[in-house]
């Protein structure tokens, strides 16, 4: 019997359920003889698990680019605001293109990693307090919970970046501290901020941040063939069921934000597209700094864009 | 039991290099503490910008991050120094003598073994954050502002090699008074008499309090 | 051998070790690090050639832990907390209080033991860590009471009881700690500490005055004191107070505007205005750097405890013993509150032999849900709730008795810290003689929580409000 630990942070959530489903599939295939045991937060701190899986310490682990981007500088590309992504599908064909690259397998294997899967966000949408902004003018000395790329996003249109922590989030927005926080929707639910939040933008859609499931290498290479086909054929129904599942909750979202008579602000074409620009910059200085150190920028970038356009075209 | 311990010295060898010792650990300690002073600032400047000029300081929580293993760490062998760490004296509160220096050196040989084997893992832990050849030096940064966090993760092996130096010294110590049937040996924290603690109490006291 | 069963091994051998007297968080560390080589050995059969593979893996996993859960902002309100309590010793401020309660009520049986109870709490509003409000009053507080003839037991008892006081009192590090494990509202939690705070210093009050009528030989009233030398002890003690509001406008805003900031801002804020306190009072580079190097002291040596039993904590993990002791506890077949006191009575057995944080660490991940499952769920709406409270009301609730539970076991054997500290800051006190002082107020705490059980509304009232 092979058991494998999986690493991953906070409770089951949303988030979570392509790893359960994983296990799920992976046990029921095997006979029970291949097992992968869950451990939220047991075997390590969330921006550690890559350092775990390059010990050697647990098999599979899940962690997101954004925490610690110097570890995994490939796969930030898919962090960078404004990208265009709309849907989890869009995210989930964005994300398997860019793990496929031999750039990003180059960099997992100095972590002795191997990508095994995607945990797809949905965009991190503004929950604000006050008056409802539905124009970029109206982000000027806005004080935003955002961090990293989206930051830098809002930060290019006259908002004020606040550090804060997840957890703090809520109590910031109700002292004031910040006005509005940038979250995945089931953020805004298990943090609470949706329960002070006055407006939330529906299509501001500025970007999201991307976390990978990997494997270590060694743990991988030493499964039995049936073991490692049930491991593999069990991925892509692992996604279906996480984005069916999420779905789930994004309409849990609006009825949850109807209830509490959160405004829904809509922001025009027109205010999109001025934002979009802005992220040109943050896109070209991304390229430059990723190119100087090595990385094969550009091609990472340009794929992103040819696999979405593909993605939406499709649809 | 702690702090209410004290480290006498003369001029035998082990102790010179006992003080020259104290004296690293010492500057290493208050270094912690302005951490902690520091760490004050940041939050005072951090609300006064937002309150008065809209203009929060940056990477807020990430510069806490960031300070904190200083705080935590650097003090460590200096608290060793004056058996200040917490323990149960239950058992080696009875022993006298001979048969106290050989349960303290056992357990500071556990302690010994222990954060030698930390050195390495902690030193393994700042490795495959540190990398020569990328911009910084860094492997690993923090969330918000992406600050290297190497620096961070190296004070830990700094203060534990220290610390190893500090142990080793006491192993040292406690084994030269075993083998000497000392009351009263340098360089390693003893548990005063009643007399020399009133002395030293008073002493402590008048600069203390005004 | 099942890792349920190493875990218990090697949590019998970190008890011989703590017993045998290796400092607490190096003997929790080793006990973790060896318990992880074992456990990754254990994973290859015991195979001899991947001994090396297995103490390779340990080692490293061990090595993330001290610089990875140091580094985090929750924990970072316990090194400020610490300055603020030695910033405000050097203020004069704890004498201040102490000396204005001594005037004011040092005439009632048992007066000054009553006095410095009532002190630590006034001064608990200023300090977020009960070791250290513990430590300056034991260096305040226990000369004048063996001065007046108290037993120098239950002088040291009175101030390592006291001491706890300032965890429940906002501003406290703990309650902090306990909201950011389970993702609750940070200002509402230390709104709720307040009143049970103060409720904890009212019932160990009428102990000692109890306690004074009955004994012969108790420490003495003292009398004497005139309205005018009362009045006049009140102004160098006003100043805490203004500390005191501006801490509590940093939580919540009493007249129905926004708070000022976050709690962690907060209580920088505090330690600043106590040190500008400081310095108008005459403190320079010396007395500065004293209390600098006092707060590593006391910083160091509550984190060295906190990253050692987070090795352990680690290890755990890897056993998955939390997980286990959750099956067990899901599947009881009684009624919801009498798993409830199980539960605070498991707390009472772990305090014993855990420092409170790595407790609730420890045992909040597993617990909290169960807890809140037994209540009817995250969302539940109190008239469908066992606990007859919402999800969040539960939440507070369960997170004051559990702070109120760690705050007893820093006074409980064999490794209560603050009875330590106090013997540590007193050369004429052993540990064991702090031990046998603090034990009558071990039923004083365990009314308070009786209390607070039977009466939730202690709790929620405040929080409910804001
Ligand atoms: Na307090
Ligand atoms: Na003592």
């Amino acid at each position: 019997a092979t058991e494998w630990n999986a690493s991953t942070w906070g409770k089951r959530r949303a988030f979570t359920e392509n790893l359960e489903k994983l296990a799920e599939l992976v046990a029921e295939k095997t006979n029970g003889e291949f097992t992968i045991n869950i451990s939220y937060g047991g075997l390590s701190k969330n921006t550690e698990n890559l350092d775990g899986i390059s010990i050697g310490a647990f098999e599979i682990a899940q962690f997101c680019a954004g925490y610690h981007a110097d570890k995994n500088r490939a796969i930030t590309v898919l962090e960078l605001p404004f990208l265009g992504v709309e849907t989890l599908e869009q995210e989930v064909a964005v994300s398997n293109a860019v793990y496929s690259h031999p750039a990003v397998a180059e960099e997992m294997a100095q972590w002795n990693a191997k990508m095994l899967m995607t945990s797809p966000m949905p965009q991190y949408n503004l929950v604000g307090t006050g008056d409802a902004r539905s124009s970029l003018d109206s982000f000027d000395g806005m004080r935003v919970r955002a961090t990293g790329g989206l930051g830098e996003a809002f930060a290019a249109v006259g908002a004020v970046p606040t550090s804060v922590t997840s957890s703090e989030a809520y109590q910031a927005m109700e002292s004031g501290v910040v006005d509005t926080v940038a979250f995945a929707p089931h953020a805004h639910l298990s943090f609470g901020t949706i329960n002070e939040a006055d407006w939330w933008t529906a299509n501001l859609n500025p970007g999201t941040v991307n976390c990978p499931v990997v494997v270590n290498i060694d743990a991988y290479e030493s499964l039995t063939d049936a073991e490692r086909e049930a491991l593999d054929s069990s991925v892509p129904e692992a996604i279906e069921f996480y984005v069916a599942n999420y779905g789930e909750l994004l309409q849990r979202w609006d009825s949850v934000l109807a209830e509490k008579e959160v405004e829904k602000v809509m922001i025009s074409e027109d205010e999109l597209a001025r934002f979009a620009e802005v992220a040109g910059p943050i896109h070209t200085q991304w390229i430059e700094e990723n190119s100087a150190r090595g990385l094969p920028a550009q091609e990472l970038f340009d794929l992103v864009g040819a696999t979405l356009e593909a993605a939406k075209s499709g649809n | 039991m702690a702090g209410a311990a004290s480290v006498l010295d003369d001029d035998s060898l082990i102790s010179r290099v006992d003080l020259r010792l104290e004296r690293l650990e010492r500057v290493f300690a208050l270094i912690s503490g302005i951490s902690v002073f520091l760490l004050m600032v940041l939050a005072v400047v951090s609300v006064t910008g937002r309150h008065f000029f809209n203009s929060p300081l940056p990477g807020y929580v990430d510069w806490i991050e960031m300070a904190m293993p200083f705080i935590a760490f650097l003090g460590v062998s200096y608290v060793q120094r004056v058996g200040g760490h917490i323990r149960m004296d239950m058992v080696i509160g009875v022993l006298k003598g001979r048969a106290l220096w050989v349960a303290e050196w056992l357990t500071t040989f556990a302690t010994l073994l222990l954060i030698v084997l930390l050195i390495w893992g902690t030193w393994a832990h700042f490795d495959r954050s540190f990398d020569f050849t990328a911009p910084n030096w860094s492997r690993d940064s923090t969330i918000d502002i992406g600050l290297p966090l190497w620096p961070a993760k190296f004070v830990v092996p700094v203060a534990f090699f220290v610390l190893a130096l500090r142990l080793a010294l006491q192993l040292w110590g406690f084994g030269r008074a075993f083998l000497r049937g000392d009351t009263h040996p340098v360089a390693i924290p003893l548990i005063l008499s009643a007399a020399e603690i009133a002395m030293a109490e008073a002493e402590a006291l008048e600069g203390d309090e005004k | 051998m099942t890792s349920i069963e190493i875990g218990l091994w090697v949590t019998g051998g970190l008890l011989v070790l703590v017993v045998l007297g290796m400092r607490v968080g190096f003997a929790a560390a080793l006990a973790g690090l060896v318990g992880l080589i074992w456990i990754f050995w254990d994973k290859k059969g015991y195979d001899p050639e991947q001994l090396v593979w297995a103490v390779t893996v340990a080692v490293k996993t061990a090595g993330q832990v001290p610089h990875g859960k140091v580094s985090s902002q929750a924990l970072s309100l316990i090194p400020t907390f610490i300055l603020i309590g030695y910033l405000a010793y050097h203020a004069g401020l704890t004498r201040a209080l102490f000396e204005a309660a001594k005037r004011w009520i040092a005439w009632l049986p048992g007066g000054l033991a009553v006095s410095t109870v009532f002190a630590t709490a006034g001064f608990a509003a200023v300090s977020g860590a009960s070791v250290a409000t513990a430590a300056v009053f034991a260096r305040i507080a226990i000369p004048e009471m063996l001065a007046v003839g108290y037993d120098k037991r239950f002088a040291a008892g009175v101030v390592a009881a006291g001491g706890t006081l300032a965890s429940l009192i906002p501003p406290s590090a703990i309650l902090v700690i306990y909201a950011i494990i389970v993702e609750q509202d940070v200002g509402k939690l230390l709104l709720a500490g307040f009143i049970p705070g103060v409720v904890s210093a009212l019932i160990y009050a009428g102990l000692i005055v109890g306690l004074a009528l009955t004994l012969k030989n108790f420490g003495p009233p003292v009398t004497g004191f005139t309205w005018r030398q009362r009045f006049a002890s009140l102004p160098p003690a006003l100043p805490i107070f203004a500390v005191v509001i501006i801490i509590i406008f940093f939580v919540y805003n009493p007249f129905g505007g926004d708070a000022w900031g976050t709690p962690t801002e907060g209580g920088a804020i505090g330690a600043f205005i106590v040190f500008l306190m400081a310095l108008w009072r005459g403190m320079r580079w010396r007395e500065l750097r004293d209390a600098l190097i006092e707060t590593a002291k006391l910083s160091v040596m509550i984190f060295t405890i906190i990253w050692g039993v987070l090795v352990y904590v680690r290890f755990l993990g890897f056993a998955d013993l939390p997980g286990a002791f959750a099956d067990w506890i899901t599947a009881l077949e009684q009624p919801p509150m009498m798993t409830l006191i199980m539960i605070l009575l498991a707390y009472a057995v772990l305090g014993m032999f855990m420092d409170a944080i790595g407790m609730l660490l420890l045992t909040l991940p597993v617990v909290y849900p169960a807890v809140m499952a037994l209540n009817g769920g995250e969302t539940v709406a109190a008239a469908d709730a066992a606990f007859g409270m919402s999800g969040p009301m539960c939440a507070i609730w369960f997170g004051i008795l559990v702070v109120k539970m760690a705050e007893f076991c820093l006074i409980t054997p064999p490794i209560g810290l603050n009875c330590f500290v106090v013997a540590g800051v007193r050369p004429e006190l052993s540990v064991q003689d702090v031990f046998r002082g603090v034990t009558p107020f071990f039923i004083a705490d365990a009314v308070t929580i009786a209390v607070l059980v039977a009466f939730p509304a202690i709790v929620l009232w405040l929080p409910s409000l804001a």
